[in-house]
């Protein structure tokens, strides 16, 4: 076993885990933050993308003793208290999402991708989603949400 | 007649309720659920698709620390009722049933079938204790095809049936077959494949199951279409009462027909959990759902086309093979719709059908969002197939063929009547929106350029539900029942035995029970997965934007009445003067009389009136689907293929469509998109694909290619004019429609494109490396 | 699928990292990135008895341009790589081809040392390090090695580092004056491995064709060199006719494996595709960077 720190959602949260536990495992299972899905386990579908250290990350691909001593935002970090943020409030605008299992993946990669590239159209917007998959909208509303969100963020 | 009321948020693109949670992480699905004492199960598989299981060692498993128990495939037998899978027992089948356990005992029949569950303190411990199961297998040869299958020399994968060919096999004529063909100008043969893909939700199955031994009572927290099939599932296979077992479902993360009843893992996820007196909890990894939760659409078609010179599609004689895999759950139920659905909207006046499923050694042919989507598949094909080597148009061989509307209407050959359909128009719209004189002019010019461009159209028709049948609904798809209650807080509460897993039912349920009761939309709840509380039902077969739709909006008038009859106990008026508007009764024409909804709900609740007044502010309705009426529409994409590498691109992909009205546009739209995505990733990218040895070749993302948003395009959509048949409920479903007609769509798209090589298309699956085979195998014509 | 149990180290220094490989190398794994070794975890397909975490050893990390080779640490994050302007300067090919790889999640975490250790033959860093000769330098307690690329990659997921041994950094010639790179490829989606793609980096000077290397993925189990295509090209102008030679040449005799994605024959087909693209994209990135 080995302990642990992480600085989750802005608090620092500890742990004494198995080296073979991937962060996913220990955000959904001993922090009881369920808001990250896991919906493959090899890296493909981005359902349990979180931002480590700033950038997005697969939690699924991650060993949670690798994360000792970062900083992890998931996506019941993004607004206070079940509000929404800008990028949440436009994907809801433009319904966004349908059974909303890939949700929190799409939410947490598009807002790393927004903070980089606020600017961005919307080719590099599908390219840049393109690594998290949903199975439910044929992804315009979400490409919709995610310039609704662009376009306000750059006309605010 | 009574009108419609409010129409504040009918037709409106409402924000959805769902989405608040959703959108922060605050969703609740199986995987998500934490109970007190709770366990995890993990299932040992079968590595080979046919072999004898000799023996199973479980010893090393049972002595692992964490692992708390391990139950083999004879020990749950023990504990369990033999019995049908409870989807197959519920649409009723035909024909001698396969024999086989819940568990494989002693026999396995497809890579990836149960042998054993182990179930520990963590995820991570049952699959360590699953490493340490050792079954002993003798190899059998494998039925990997379905030509092996027909075969009567192979091995019967169950031993009871013989061989294996299941399900009747029986011969249907519609009209005059045989003089039919005999006086057509023509008599065109065409072999049509489809091959097998699958559902793929992005949460795969699962369930906790939570046997309180005191009580007796079974709770299963499910992911499932609908709770009390899943109850009825289980308590037949436990041998339990059914009002003992006590389904619940939250957030359900997609099925497409995945999940309904109680899969094998299930029930013995529930079978361990009675026999531990411990909550236990299984979520299917993608591993298992890729290989072993079930697979769709393998079909093959041998098709006679009789047609006159000019274009005119008289019969069709069609003979088809399905490949219901090892444990046939519903394949051997397709061929039937398949059939009845064939002849479209076309003016079709002869058919043929036969039919033969069979086993084997693969995964379950389970419902896959448009089961029967073949029938479109083969329909379209044909005609553009006939339409080349006649010379015509594929806009023109169909509206030489579409049936008019009329009245009396068309009436299909195999028995619905073509009412209200406006395939005609669909196809006129979405051939203008495409501008074809102007992309003929442009193909030609970059085939000069040596670029290869292609458009192509389809046209379905969806019976969601379909036009009123004399029988009425019947079965399992039966008349839609739903409970109405004005609760004492004053919310208008909807309780449906629909089970949403996308379809934001919540929502535009809402929005109907609000118009019709004149309540703002967020003084109305909708209740949904708890087999306790909601009334029979279950969600699928696209039926729930009239059924349901139809029993809210009727439902929601009975309330109000009843309401009304109660609130004239308030007022000094009779309930034929008050009205409900804005979450307020009133006298009509006296908005200073306005009292809450919410005063005369608590009113209701308080006690103090005599008992001849009924105060108990609810209603049981049932919706027959009025006069129903068919969805459709037509689809129309253009691609660019690089004949260099084969790779496709959809340059744009038009749908107009007729569901009725709508209830949410957005909802509506979001529907149509998923479903061309779909298509789109049949056609392009999804293969479940075997080996000839029956080893599963696509169970990892890496293999089972699902399309992004790089693959799937800007789609427009045209909502069409539609031809209401109903005084009031002319709603009609649109779920299945999209993933219907666009493989069709695609396939024609793609076939024009690579006309210059003289490619005729005759499957579903064209990656990049069949195209560039296709052009190799062809002979051009000039 | 959840990963089966280990032990499991975070060594300090390269010291001690190597220390370890020392002793338990036999069923010790190095866990850089983890993007390609955690799914083989996660799918018991592999089962170390350690895993050795070398993401503490920040002095693996880093972009350096010296004596003409651009050095880059094994623990170098493939984001970090392609946002360094050294490499878009002096290594354009690296630039080209690392936008291909995956998402831009997977690069948060992917490391180019691990990507080239892992030498999975379809990835796309293989065939960059392949065409551009690069060095990989490697240390074991009986001290360091320098490895070139044409030894480096020995078969499937297999690479002449020893067991004992950890690769230390990998080292790209500085691109000379004139020249110019892409890396084209065929793939069913957006950041999906290549069925078949290809590193092309050229130099152009007078209008001729200096320098050549041309590099596949895809074609075998390790990086394919179209050495008889590089010969064709130096010394002559660029020219459709040209390519489609260079092309022909690249192709001939190869016999490529078979898969769920392609056959053999839709790999050479494709292969040749590539090579005529792949030229002229490198020909009109050495104008464009002039």
């Amino acid at each position: 076993m080995v302990d642990i720190t992480v600085s989750v959602n802005g608090a620092a949260r500890t742990g004494s885990v198995e080296a073979r536990l991937t962060l996913a495992d220990f955000l959904r299972d001993d922090l009881d933050l369920t808001g990250t899905h896991v919906g493959c386990e090899h890296g493909v579908c981005g359902a349990c993308t979180v931002i480590v250290d700033g950038r997005a990350v697969r939690s699924c691909l991650m060993l949670v003793v690798q994360a000792a001593g970062s900083e992890v935002t998931t996506i019941e970090g993004l607004a206070p208290d079940g509000t929404l943020g800008a990028l949440q409030q436009a994907m809801w605008d433009e319904h966004s999402f349908q059974c909303g299992f890939c949700t929190p993946g799409f939410v947490m990669q598009a807002t790393a991708f927004l903070r980089a590239r606020p600017d961005a159209g919307e080719q590099e917007i599908r390219e840049a989603l393109s690594g998290n998959i949903c199975r439910c909208t044929g992804y315009q509303s979400i490409i919709d949400g995610v310039l609704l969100a662009a376009r306000r963020g750059s006309e605010a | 007649m009574a009108q419609i009321a409010a129409e504040r948020y009918t037709g409106a693109s409402v924000k959805r309720s769902e989405d608040p949670r959703i959108l922060t992480g605050g969703g609740r699905y199986v995987a998500d659920i934490k109970l007190p004492g709770m366990l995890h199960a993990a299932f040992v598989r079968s590595p080979m698709a046919h072999g004898q299981v000799l023996a199973v060692d479980v010893s090393a498993a049972r002595d692992l620390p964490g692992v708390v128990l391990v139950l083999t495939g004879a020990e749950l037998e023990a504990m369990t009722v033999p019995g049908q899978d409870p989807l197959f027992a519920m649409m009723g089948g035909g024909g001698p049933m396969p024999e086989y356990t819940l568990l494989a005992t002693d026999k396995v029949r497809f890579v990836g079938d149960p042998v054993a569950i182990v179930v520990a303190e963590t995820r991570y411990l049952a699959e360590d204790g699953c490493d340490l199961v050792e079954v002993d297998y003798a190899d059998l040869p494998p039925v990997a095809s379905a030509d092996t299958a027909l075969d009567p020399g192979s091995p019967p994968v169950f031993a009871n049936l013989g061989d294996n060919i299941i399900g009747p096999h029986k011969r249907s004529e519609f009209g005059d077959v045989a003089g039919t063909f005999a006086g057509a100008d023509r008599v065109a043969g065409f072999r049509i494949d489809v091959h097998r893909h699958q559902n793929v939700p992005m949460e795969g199955r699962g369930c906790v199951a939570s046997h309180d031994a005191e009580s007796g009572v079974m709770t299963v927290h499910a992911a499932t279409q609908g709770v009390h099939v899943t109850r009825m599932g289980v308590a037949m296979r436990l041998g339990m009462e059914p009002d003992k077992v006590h389904v619940l479902a939250g957030d359900i993360g997609g099925s497409f027909g995945l999940k309904i009843g109680a899969s094998r893992e299930e029930l013995a996820v529930a079978a361990a959990s009675r026999a531990l007196g411990r909550p236990v909890k299984w979520v299917e990894d993608r591993g298992e759902n890729l290989s072993a939760s079930g697979h769709a659409r393998e079909e093959s078609f041998d098709v006679r086309a009789a047609v006159s010179d000019d274009g005119e599609l008289l019969g069709l004689d069609v003979k088809m093979v399905i490949d219901t895999g090892a444990y046939p759950v519903m394949g051997t139920m397709v061929p039937g719709i398949i059939e009845m659905m064939l002849p479209g909207p076309y003016k079709l006046a002869a058919l043929g059908f036969e039919s033969t499923a069979v086993i084997t050694n693969k995964a379950s042919y389970v419902a896959y969002r448009g089961p029967w989507a073949s029938e479109t598949f083969v329909r379209e094909r044909v005609l553009d197939l006939l339409a080349k080597d006649l010379g015509l148009d594929p806009l023109e061989i169909r509206l030489r063929n579409v049936a008019e509307r009329t009245d009396p209407p068309v009436t299909m050959i195999t028995g619905r009547p073509l009412v209200g359909v406006t395939t005609k128009e669909s196809l006129e719209r979405v051939a203008k929106l495409v501008d074809l004189p102007a992309f003929r002019r442009r193909q030609a010019e970059e085939r000069a350029r040596g670029r290869y461009l292609g458009v192509g159209l389809a046209t379905f028709l969806e019976a969601a539900p379909g036009p009123r049948s004399p029988e009425g609904p019947s079965g399992p798809m039966g008349l839609e029942h739903m409970r109405l209650r004005l609760a004492e807080d004053g919310v208008v509460t909807l309780f449906t035995g629909q089970m949403p897993h996308g379809q934001s039912h919540q929502t535009t349920l809402a929005q109907i029970a609000a118009d019709e009761f004149g309540v703002p939309f967020e003084q109305v709840r909708v209740v949904v997965g708890d087999s306790d509380v909601v009334p029979f039902g279950m969600t699928g077969g696209s039926r729930s934007a009239t059924m349901t739709g139809g029993v809210a909006l009727h439902g929601a008038r009975q309330l109000k009445a009843k309401v009304l009859d109660f609130a004239s106990n308030l007022f000094e008026a009779s309930a034929s003067d008050l009205e409900i508007a804005d979450g307020e009764v009133l006298v009509r024409g006296d908005p200073d009389s306005a009292i809450a909804v919410a005063e005369v709900a608590r009113q209701a609740a308080s006690g103090q009136f005599d008992a001849d007044v009924d105060t108990n502010l609810e209603v049981q309705a049932s919706y027959d689907g009025g006069e129903g009426g068919w969805s459709g529409g037509s689809h129309c994409a253009i691609v660019e293929v690089d004949v260099e590498t084969g790779l496709v691109k959809i340059e744009r992909y038009i749908a107009a469509e007729d569901c009725g009205a709508l209830i949410n546009p957005a909802v509506v739209e979001g529907q149509i998109r998923g479903g061309i995505a779909q298509g789109i990733g049949a056609v392009l990218l999804e293969r479940s694909a075997y080996d000839q040895d029956g080893n599963y070749q696509s169970a990892t993302f890496m293999d089972y290619l699902l399309p992004t948003a790089c693959d799937v395009p800007r789609i427009e959509i045209e909502h069409l004019q539609t031809v209401p048949l109903d005084a009031d409920v002319n709603f009609r479903g649109v779920g299945e429609g999209g993933m219907i007609v666009a493989p069709p769509t695609l396939v024609s798209a793609i076939e024009d494109a690579l006309a210059p090589f003289g490619v005729r298309i005759h499957e579903q699956h064209l990656p990049p490396a069949r195209i560039l085979e296709l052009i190799a195998e062809a002979e051009p014509r000039r | 699928m959840k990963l089966p149990s280990f032990e499991y180290e975070a060594p300090a220094t390269i010291a001690d990292a190597v220390g370890l490989l020392a002793e338990h190398h036999d069923e010790a794994n190095v866990l850089a990135g983890g993007q390609s070794l955690i799914p083989l975890l996660a799918l018991r397909l592999a089962r170390p008895g350690l895993l050795i975490d070398i993401n503490g050893l920040r002095e693996l990390s880093g972009v350096t341009l010296t004596d003409g080779w651009v050095v880059i640490g094994a623990m170098t994050r493939e984001y970090v790589a392609e946002e360094s302007e050294i490499v878009a300067d002096r290594v354009p090919l690296l630039t080209a081809a690392l936008p291909l790889i995956g998402h831009e999640a997977i690069r948060s975490r992917g490391t180019i040392g691990g990507s080239l250790a892992h030498a999975d033959p379809a990835a796309e860093l293989p065939a960059v390090a392949r065409a551009l000769d690069a060095e990989f330098v490697v240390r074991s307690q009986a001290g360091d090695r320098v490895i070139p690329a044409a030894e480096w990659f020995e078969g499937y997921l297999a690479t002449a580092r020893r067991g004992d041994e950890i690769l230390l950094e990998v080292r790209f010639p500085a691109a000379a004056p004139g020249t110019g790179a892409a890396f084209v490829e065929v793939a069913r989606r957006h950041g999906d491995f290549a069925i078949v793609g290809l590193a092309v980096s050229l130099t152009l000077a007078d209008g001729v064709i200096g320098d050549a290397r041309l590099a596949f993925s895809g074609l075998a189990d390790v990086p394919v060199r179209a050495a008889d295509a590089e010969e064709l090209l130096i010394g002559e102008p660029p020219s459709p006719e040209l390519f489609e030679e260079a092309a022909r040449r690249a192709t001939a005799g190869l016999d490529p494996p078979a898969d769920l994605h392609g056959s053999s024959e839709y790999r050479k087909q494709i292969a040749a595709a590539l090579v005529r693209r792949g030229l002229r994209a490198a020909t009109d990135n050495a104008n464009e960077r002039r």
